[in-house]
């Protein structure tokens, strides 16, 4: 096999992005509406709390909105489920018929889709904030972010990977992904920033891997330059890793003894 | 009916003629648990089957659903376990060294499509070359045989979800031969092709086989595969080799009934004849079915002749469909 062989996989992805011109509109449109909508929320909030909440500025949280929301939307929203359906309607036992790993072809193929969605969504998103509240807070945090933007969308990637292996075992595990958004969403800072939940619940989310998935993107963005975010990522980034290739290792075993 | 089984065509030491065997079974079983804890039960979906395949074959592989096809492949490409049982395809065990087999077969599952369908297959064979360890340069030569082979050269550079069926297929076949397989293994590959599309693909796989030596190894429903395609064939069901011998040779072996069709040049009282069946009736022409185990062509044609002054008379072995059929409805042994 050859050497970039990775890298091809992710570039064909990204091509089967651009293909589908009009899905890149929708999504770059739902991402405005939504960026626009939460960032006057959080303007009329901080409004009325004196100008900053939790030390974010109406604008530092406009950032953090624009850079949480533009880790997760380019990425398939339901591909728990679809990776679900792929083990349970065999199409992974054809996947096997190849010279390379299953998991390494698909990490490839959905960090690849995922990139590629990111970029015009990340320069969309940048315009539209610093037309909307200015220049980001920090250069150097909103320089952090984009390598922690690139982590976050790898590690979600390989996350969904390792929780959708269930579907190896269970007969039907396409629910999970609900669940699983909805821990990215509250857990995982995408709505709003983790400082504002309860003590407890911030203990949680920071003890879980959802938070290297939208806020540490995010909290650098809005101008806290924590570079050791990037670590915590990459810690889980290994972890979500690990467990995808455990899970897909043991998960395509079972396939091969008892069948799919 | 009796299933009469064949030993394969050529019963030599190494029961193809002294030729390479690039598929070798033996004893090979498969069982599935099924049910719930407390009603456990074991299913054996492949029980016991032995044969070999020789290269530059083309053997059909066929069977009713649930006879086991569809696990033998999947035994022999790697991608299940036997429960035992041994099978070496390229001298190599497919369980074992799934990887290593997977670069020198090639798979075309009907259902399953290998092209991304945003790209074209020109994309896509880019990616499937990389995955396959094919260097760049020699992915493109590649491509451009194909196209030629083929006849596909237009086809290339169309993204796939606006292709034909056919023409998809026809891509398919293409990117399944990219990394020149020794063994094509084709499980239904013209199912939902129109009749064009299918004689097509039925030729290419006969050109790719002739021209390049590869080895086929087909399942399929239509017996139009199996007779046009196939020299050989190996019928499967529950769970085991039922009959292995050439296609031609499955009519002559295997059916116990002939068609006769005879015209009398005035109409005549049909004959009363044990063993043997009125399905049509004209003015002057009769359609027989005759059980050979019963009464024999000779003895039938002979009691016609003397009916009525005969202007034509035709003996017909009925289509392999019927004969499959036949196989197929065989008890279990």
């Amino acid at each position: 096999m050859t050497r970039h062989w990775f890298a091809l996989t992710m570039r064909s992805a990204g091509q089967r992005v651009f293909a589908d011109r009009a899905a890149v509109l929708v999504k770059l449109t739902f991402y405005v509406i939504v960026v626009t909508a939460i960032g006057s929320l959080w303007r009329g909030a901080t409004d009325s709390n004196g100008g900053e909440i939790v030390g974010y500025t109406a604008a530092a949280l406009f950032w953090y909105v624009a850079t949480s929301e533009a880790a997760i939307v380019p990425l398939t929203m339901r591909m728990i489920e679809e990776i679900g359906d792929d083990i349970a309607g065999g199409a992974i036992a054809v996947e096997l018929l190849r010279p390379a790993s299953v998991l390494g072809v698909r990490l490839a193929t959905e960090i690849g889709r995922g990139l590629t969605a990111l970029a015009p969504i990340a320069v969309i998103g940048a315009v539209l904030a610093a037309v909307t509240v200015g220049a980001p807070p920090s250069a150097l945090g909103a320089a952090l972010a984009i390598p922690a933007l690139v982590l976050a969308i790898t590690c979600n990637v390989m996350a969904q990977h390792a929780v959708a292996a269930a579907a190896f075992w269970v007969r039907d595990a396409r629910s999970v992904w609900f669940i699983y958004y909805k821990c990215v969403f509250v857990v995982g800072g995408m709505l709003l920033p983790l400082q504002v939940l309860p003590d407890w619940l911030q203990s949680v989310a920071f003890a879980l891997p959802f938070s290297a998935m939208a806020y540490a993107p995010a909290r650098l963005a809005s101008g806290h330059v924590e570079p050791w975010l990037l670590l915590v990522q990459l810690g889980w980034l290994g972890v979500a890793g690990l467990a995808a290739w455990a899970a897909f290792s043991a998960g395509q075993r079972r396939l091969q003894v008892v069948g799919g | 009916m009796a299933v009469a089984l064949g030993s394969g065509p050529a019963s030599s030491t190494d029961g193809r003629g002294g030729q390479a065997m690039t598929i070798e079974v033996d004893r090979l079983t498969k069982s599935f648990a099924t049910g719930s804890r407390k009603r456990r039960r074991t299913i054996e979906a492949v029980h016991d089957i032995s044969f070999s395949v020789g290269a530059g074959e083309r053997l059909a592989y066929i069977g009713p659903n649930g006879a086991g096809k569809s696990t033998s492949i999947k035994i022999l490409t790697g991608i299940l376990f036997p429960t035992s049982g041994d099978a070496h395809v390229l001298g190599l065990v497919p369980w074992k060294q799934r990887r290593k087999l997977a670069s020198r077969i090639g798979t075309l599952f009907g259902q399953r499509s290998q092209l991304w369908f945003e790209l074209t297959p020109r994309q896509s064979f880019r990616t499937l070359a990389a995955i396959y360890g094919i260097a760049p340069e020699r992915a493109a030569s590649r491509v451009g045989e194909l196209a030629g082979l083929f006849d596909a050269e237009d086809l290339f550079d169309v993204p796939v979800r606006n292709l034909s069926l056919g023409q998809r297929m026809r891509c398919e076949l293409a990117a399944c031969m990219l990394h020149e397989p020794e063994i094509l293994f084709l499980d239904e590959p013209t199912i939902g092709l129109d009749l064009l599309a299918k004689q097509r693909f039925r030729e290419l796989l006969v050109r790719l086989n002739e021209e390049r030596g590869t080895t086929i190894f087909l399942t399929s429903h239509d017996v139009a595969d199996i007779e046009q395609v196939a020299r050989r064939a190996i019928v499967v069901n529950h769970g085991s080799v039922i009959y292995d011998d050439d296609v031609t040779a499955m009519r002559r072996t295997l059916l116990s009934t002939k068609l006769v069709e005879v015209g009398f040049e005035r109409p005549v009282d049909a004959p009363v004849i044990d063993g043997v069946e009125v399905v049509e009736r004209t003015a002057t022409g009769l359609k027989l079915t005759v059980d050979t185990s019963r009464r024999s062509i000779r003895e039938v044609l002979d009691t016609l002749l003397d009916s009525g002054v005969v202007a034509d008379i035709s003996v017909i072995d009925p289509p392999l469909e019927q004969v499959i059929a036949e196989i197929y409805g065989a008890p279990r042994a």
